[in-house]
């Protein structure tokens, strides 16, 4: 039950690409590349953990795209071209300094769905707007490394499954179960936060 | 479609990554189903919520300039 893919007409660009004038060429990278610094910020900082190392991550990345900028085809996915090389350059270089400890195991996270907890108390999920914007990012952070590129790519950036896929190098199949698991751990993350804080009556899980 | 089917397909239907004829059929069923409506409108919520909160942080202005300046004036 593939999702049909944007239709993307696999026709080559109709001439090839001129050599740009430094001009052209600076113009293009920043309409094009410099838009998403943002997103690319946003990212190195949750994969890193640190404003400091997330800074530097994307400066290198927006430095190897600019060198490489011949290689980018005008018009493609761009987001999704310099998340690539920002999450190769995090794996080689940044990820063993990074904060972030892989103890998690996987397997062995409860599911755990956020609906079927509040349903009685708070169907409307009216507690979300007394959460701050810091415990949310807080809970993405404590999600383990391959749930957390997961949910931020998509649920933060916007990526669809392909393009995440993509940018991770992993089946789609792959990209469906980390959302799933991740989205349901973060739940679990914020329901024992709203507990905690008196937000939400329940009962904290653990 | 019944409820376990189509809380099975509530992310990927919300992420809009299904079929046209899955979608109809979810859609279709969420119409006159209160609980499964309810559901999914509570998934949206939160959904809706990780992405605002998380993307309240842009990149800081110095890191724009140090980057404009390593790329366009060396």
């Amino acid at each position: 039950m593939a999702p049909t893919p944007p239709s993307t007409p696999p026709t080559p660009p109709p001439s090839p690409p001129a050599a740009l004038s430094p001009e052209e060429r600076r113009a293009s990278f920043e309409r094009e590349a410099l838009a998403h610094l943002d997103a690319l910020y946003r990212v190195a900082l949750r994969l890193t953990g640190n404003a400091s190392d997330a800074e530097d991550l994307v400066q290198e990345t927006m430095l190897r795209a600019y060198r490489s900028w011949e290689r980018y085809t005008p018009g493609t996915n761009a987001k999704g071209w310099l998340l690539t090389i920002l999450r190769h350059l995090f794996i080689n270089e940044y990820r063993r300094r990074s904060r972030h400890p892989e103890t998690v195991d996987v397997d062995t996270i409860e599911p755990f769905a956020l609906f079927q907890e509040v349903q009685e108390e708070d169907p409307q999920g009216a507690f979300f707007d007394r959460i701050v914007d810091e415990e949310v990012l807080r809970a993405v952070d404590q999600l383990p490394e391959a749930f957390r590129e997961a949910v931020t790519l998509s649920d933060v950036e916007g990526l669809s499954y392909e393009e995440v896929a993509k940018v991770l190098d992993v089946p789609v199949g792959t990209v469906k179960s980390r959302l799933y698991r991740g989205r349901r751990l973060l739940q679990a993350k914020l329901y024992d936060y709203a507990v905690s804080m008196g937000y939400i009556k329940g009962q904290t899980k653990k | 479609m019944r409820c376990r089917e189509c809380v099975e397909h509530l992310y990927e239907y919300l992420d809009r990554e299904v079929t046209p004829g899955l979608e109809a059929e979810i859609r279709a069923h969420i119409e006159h189903c209160p609980p499964c409506s309810q559901h999914f409108d509570f998934e949206t919520l939160f959904l809706k919520f990780v992405r605002v909160r998380c993307r309240a942080q842009g990149a800081p202005l110095t890191l724009r300039r140090r980057i404009l300046e390593q790329l366009f004036e060396e």
